[in-house]
């Protein structure tokens, strides 16, 4: 009888080993697997945030977001938000975007980052309060009303006001619109946002 | 007897921004100075509206939501003529000479920090569009 060498019947088939490290290989399609096996492993999120800054081709960029926002986390949060200062539009929109979608990981760092001291930074910390619950973002973005010195933050905040703000902004709302009377933009915007508050429209 | 034609328009702008309220601004003084304004909330609308319509110019914002401003210009930049042409206007929030390299080599013909001010944004409209200031 011929000598016949079988597998055990429930060995696993070989799979090649996928390291956090291949998060950085030179292929695109070894870093995408990577990110898929990346998953269960500690500190996950942190490889993925250190791989979103280099990473250049777009479906590795989009998978490495879509598991970040499926870890949803404290974690997922602090890999992402360092990203907003990328001199990249795209990669700042993206992590905007990704940041939305896990408003409870994001909640515990979103005054800081209304407060930060970049003030491109605080402008798109506005736009993140915007998937906050209205009560929520209403409060966090009139304290901000009340002391952000640059208009742009102030256009931003009174964007994310007009869709969810509620009636305990009027006060910060009708103080900036003093403060930037002579300003831009600002005056008109703060007045359409006062009307549509102050009548329930 | 034929009916009284409209007066002309100045052109027509196609304004791209997410933020609903910085449209109304520039819909309200373009079309008070003579303009007729579209809008669109991104990069990827901005493409659909460009094949049906014709537009003497753009002003587009850089931070948006699905396709932001200078992949937008990249992307328009990319197509064949008279699409590739229409002068651009960026108006961004940043101030960073970073900013202003990064739109020119998306194709922006000039670049604006925002805000606005009515005058400035009716003289850049005109000059960009080639109408007498």
């Amino acid at each position: 009888m011929p000598l016949v060498r079988r597998d055990p019947p429930n060995s696993p088939s070989p799979r090649p080993t996928i390291r956090a490290g291949d998060l950085h290989a030179p292929e695109p399609e070894r870093r995408l697997a990577a990110v898929d096996a990346l998953g269960e492993t500690p500190d996950a999120a942190e490889y993925l945030g250190l791989a979103l800054g280099a990473e250049g081709v777009p479906r590795v960029r989009e998978a490495i977001l879509a598991k970040l926002v499926s870890l949803a986390d404290a974690g997922a949060a602090a890999a992402l938000a360092p990203h907003l200062r990328s001199d990249d539009a795209g990669l700042r929109n993206s992590c905007v975007e990704a940041l939305q979608a896990m408003p409870a990981a994001v909640l515990p760092i979103l005054p800081a980052l209304l407060r930060d001291a970049d003030p491109d930074v605080r402008l798109l910390a506005a736009e993140i309060a915007r998937t906050q619950a209205s009560e929520t973002a209403s409060a966090l973005l009139a304290a901000v009303l009340e002391t952000e010195p640059h208009p742009n933050v102030c256009a931003a905040v009174i964007e994310v006001l007009a869709e969810c703000g509620t009636a305990g902004a009027v006060p910060a709302l009708r103080a900036a619109r003093a403060r930037f009377a002579d300003a831009p933009f600002l005056p008109g915007a703060i007045d359409i946002v006062l009307a549509r508050l102050e009548t329930g429209s | 007897m034929p009916e009284a034609a409209e007066p002309a328009a100045l052109g027509r702008v196609l304004v791209v921004d997410d933020a609903s309220l910085v449209r109304l601004y520039y819909r309200d003084i373009l079309q008070r100075a003579g303009f007729v304004v579209d809008e669109a909330l991104n990069g990827i609308e901005a493409l659909e509206m460009l094949l049906r319509n014709p537009y003497d110019l753009l002003i587009v914002d850089v931070n948006m939501p699905k396709m932001d401003g200078l992949s937008f210009l990249a992307a328009l930049r990319g197509r064949e003529a008279p699409l590739r042409a229409i002068p651009a206007l960026v108006a961004s929030t940043e101030a960073g000479s970073v900013d202003r390299a990064a739109a020119r080599a998306a194709g922006a013909n000039f670049y604006l920090v925002k805000p606005l001010a009515e005058d400035v944004l009716i003289a850049h409209v005109k000059v960009l569009s080639g109408r007498p200031l």
